[in-house]
């Protein structure tokens, strides 16, 4: 056995696969090492639970121009071809673009003489507590989400698991949340897809739509970028001191 | 055909904590080590190929990683600011007491570093901070191990002049 401790790019193979990692038995007789992992695994987790949510937009930009750039560069004998077709897209709606036909959409928040339906634009207790009623016209995968003028994507429905919740049937939705406390506006979108809708596309969509500040928030009403036959709705609360 | 926006996002929940941690480590600043992380991966994800082969992203992840982050702390050096310029404390995987690549300090103070090329640097934060092998060095930078031997001794009898001329 090599009796130098491994580096910390041999550390970072063994984190990715410990089962078949070579270390397993130095890092049995080193706790130096030991600490070394668990620290590399809280560092991860913060990397997973702050730094990931607030940068993950710039890395998927980046991805889209690189990939816009390339097949520029590679397919110039297409360019005939591309030209008509960009002569067709212009003359129809954008690729993105998914109806906003809409559905019923309520936020109730709680006071001091019950709950109240919050109208669009309303005012609500910046620390307030909410609950939400949704009646999708079909069955379909359900996602709840905010933001606010900070650009912060917040999941409130459902709160576990990839894809959005199965909905059969409308109603009240278990569960709620309660506001940051930080006065602006938050705009809530609910979005029914007809299949698994990944959190992330989700969150990219609300943040290109309504991610840019307090301005975007309160005009960035229609989502795009969403599956075909997803359905959108929307309600902008003023959470206020 | 994947959407390049989930593949990137996909691949960032998957190697994004590796590039934390090397920035962390050589930048010593959690809002540092973020903002690196983002400007890092926004260079890696120019290659969503390569980032893609799992065989070999790792080590061409760290040499961007490292790389990048030597330069902040390069020029931040140069702008003579403090917050990224924290001497780099020296691995337990480093070469022990009595090995001939022995750092002869604890820590690897940026005076020293800043006094060197890229690649340079980059080796002896391989050797010393992460505690590599010769031959891992070379493999993590893509550059012959002849190279890595003739650097590191450079480096080492120049760092020891240093270090010799700065006691008190």
């Amino acid at each position: 056995m090599n009796p130098r401790c491994p580096s910390d790019l041999a550390l970072e193979r063994h984190l990715r696969d410990p089962d078949r990692s070579p270390l397993g038995a130095h890092l049995e007789v080193c706790p130096a090492c030991r600490q070394r992992v668990a620290r590399m695994e809280a560092e991860g987790e913060e990397f997973r639970r702050l730094v990931y949510p607030a940068t993950v937009g710039a890395i998927e930009e980046a991805a889209e121009r690189a990939a816009a750039r390339r097949p520029w560069r590679l397919s110039l004998w297409l360019a005939p071809v591309a030209a008509a077709a960009a002569v067709a897209i212009l003359w129809g709606p954008p690729s993105d673009y998914v109806g906003q036909k809409g559905f019923p959409f309520t936020a109730w928040v709680a006071g001091p003489a019950g709950a109240r339906a919050v109208p669009d634009g309303g005012e609500v207790p910046a620390a307030g507590a909410l609950r939400f009623r949704v009646q999708p016209p079909v069955p379909c995968r359900l996602w709840v989400v905010s933001v606010d003028a900070g650009g912060q994507v917040s999941r409130l429905f459902p709160a576990q698991g990839d894809g959005g919740a199965e909905m059969r049937d409308g109603g009240a939705l278990p569960g709620g949340a309660v506001l940051d406390g930080r006065p602006g506006p938050e705009r809530l979108f609910a979005v029914c897809a007809p299949g698994a809708l990944p959190f992330t596309r989700l969150e990219r969509s609300v943040r290109e739509t309504a991610g840019g500040g307090a301005v975007a928030v309160r005009s960035g009403k229609v989502l795009r970028g969403l599956p075909r036959g997803a359905v959108q709705a929307t309600l902008l609360l003023e959470k206020r001191p | 055909m994947s959407d390049p926006r989930d593949e990137a996002a996909r691949l960032y929940r998957e190697h994004g904590a590796a590039v934390y941690r090397r920035c962390l480590r050589l930048l010593r600043d959690r809002e540092a080590a973020r903002d690196a992380t983002q400007e890092v991966f926004v260079k890696l994800v120019r290659d969503m190929k390569r980032l893609k082969d799992r065989e070999t992203a790792l080590p061409w992840i760290y040499r961007v990683a490292t790389n990048h982050c030597l330069n902040l702390r390069r020029d931040a050096a140069r702008r003579g600011e403090d917050a990224l310029e924290p001497a780099l404390e020296v691995s337990p995987g480093a070469p022990p007491d009595g090995h001939p690549d022995r750092y002869p300090d604890r820590q690897l103070a940026q005076q020293v570093l800043s006094r060197f090329d890229g690649t340079t640097q980059a080796i002896a934060v391989g050797v010393f901070v992460d505690g590599m092998e010769r031959e891992e060095v070379a493999e993590a930078l893509g550059i012959s191990r002849r190279t890595v031997t003739r650097k590191l001794e450079r480096f080492l009898g120049n760092a020891r002049k240093f270090l010799a001329r700065s006691e008190p």
